[in-house]
C-alpha cells in the first residue's frame, strides 16, 4: 500500500512539475508547483521524515506559494505571455533546453543505475521517531548553522524591504534614464 | 515504504531535469524562478534518499533530512529575494521577461 502510493506521488509530482514548466498561464504553474509540492511532502511522509514534511507544506505550500501568488497577482501577470521570441539563441532555443535535459536524466539514470550498493541500506525509516532524532541533531552539533540560517532570514527580510519599496525620491529628481536623453 | 532507493533517486534526477528544462525554455522570470525551486526539491529528495540509504533500522542517519530543512530555509530565502527583484524590474521596465534583460547599466 505504501509503495503503491509513493508511486502514485511520483507520477503526481513529475505530472505536475511538467505543468510548471509547461502552462502559458502563470496562475496555473503556481498551483501545478504546489500540488507537486504535496506529492512530495507524502514521499517525505512516506519516507519517515515528518518533520520534513510537516516544514514543506508550512514553508513551500504555505509561504513561498502564496508570495508567489501575491506577486503574479499584484504585476497582473495572469493573462499569458505572448511577448516575442528573443533572436540569440532563436529557434534552436527549445532543442536546446530538450537535449540538456535528457541528457541530465540520463546522466542521472546512468549514475544510479551504475551504483552497486545503492539498496544495500534499505531501511525503513517509519519506526523510528526522527522528530526527536532531528531535533537532538538541530539543537546540538548543527546548533551554529541553525543560528546562521535565522540571520540570513532576518536580513533577507530587511534587504527584501529595501528592494521592493518604492523610490520616494524619484519623483523629485528629472527623468534622465527612461527617456535616454541626459539632462547634462 | 519499502521502495528502493533507486526509485527515489530516479524522481529527483526526472524533477531536476523538468526543472534544468524550465530554466532554460522558459522566458518569464517568475516561471523560472519556480523552476530553481523544483530543482531545489528535486536536491532534498535526493537527501532524503541518502538518508534512507545510510540508515539502518536501529541506528538512523538523520543528517540528510536535517540538510533538507536548512534546504529548505535557504530556498525560502531565495524566493523572496528573488520576487522582489522581479517587482523592481517590473518598477523599471514594464516586464518580467528575462528577453529584457540586456544592458548592464541603468
Amino acid at each position: 500500500m505504501a509503495n503503491f502510493l509513493f508511486y502514485l506521488m511520483a507520477l503526481g509530482a513529475v505530472v505536475g512539475s511538467l505543468g510548471v514548466v509547461g502552462s502559458k498561464n502563470p496562475i496555473t504553474s503556481i498551483l501545478s508547483l504546489l500540488g507537486t509540492f504535496f506529492c512530495l511532502a507524502t514521499i517525505y511522509l512516506l519516507s519517515g521524515f515528518q518533520f520534513l514534511a510537516a516544514a514543506q507544506i508550512l514553508v513551500y505550500g504555505g509561504a513561498v506559494m502564496v508570495l508567489f501568488l501575491f506577486v503574479v497577482m499584484l504585476l497582473n501577470l495572469g493573462n499569458p505571455d505572448t511577448s516575442a521570441a528573443p533572436d540569440f539563441i532563436g529557434k534552436r532555443r527549445v532543442p536546446i533546453a530538450i537535449a540538456t535535459s535528457i541528457c541530465l536524466a540520463l546522466l542521472t539514470f546512468i549514475g544510479v543505475l551504475g551504483q552497486g550498493d545503492v539498496q544495500a541500506g534499505n531501511a525503513s525509516l517509519a519506526e523510528v521517531d526522527t522528530i526527536t532524532g532531528l531535533a537532538e541533531l538541530l539543537f546540538g552539533s548543527f546548533l551554529l548553522p541553525f543560528e546562521a540560517g535565522s540571520i540570513l532570514l532576518l536580513s533577507a527580510a530587511v534587504a527584501v524591504i529595501v528592494l521592493a519599496k518604492r523610490e520616494r525620491s524619484q519623483a523629485d529628481k528629472p527623468q534622465t534614464s527612461d527617456t535616454g536623453e541626459a539632462v547634462r | 515504504m519499502t521502495v528502493p532507493n533507486e526509485h527515489l533517486l530516479i524522481l529527483a534526477g526526472i524533477l531536476f531535469a523538468i526543472g534544468v528544462g524550465g530554466f532554460f525554455l522558459r522566458r518569464n522570470l517568475i516561471i523560472v524562478l519556480m523552476s530553481i525551486e523544483l530543482m531545489l526539491n528535486a536536491a532534498n529528495l535526493t537527501f532524503v534518499a541518502g538518508s534512507r540509504m545510510h540508515s539502518s533500522g536501529a541506528d538512523p542517519n538523520l543528517e540528510g533530512g536535517l540538510f533538507a530543512v536548512f534546504v529548505i530555509m535557504v530556498a525560502a530565502v531565495e524566493a523572496s529575494v528573488g520576487l522582489a527583484l522581479v517587482i523592481a524590474l517590473y518598477r523599471r521596465k514594464q516586464t518580467v521577461s528575462t528577453a529584457s534583460l540586456n544592458d548592464l547599466g541603468d
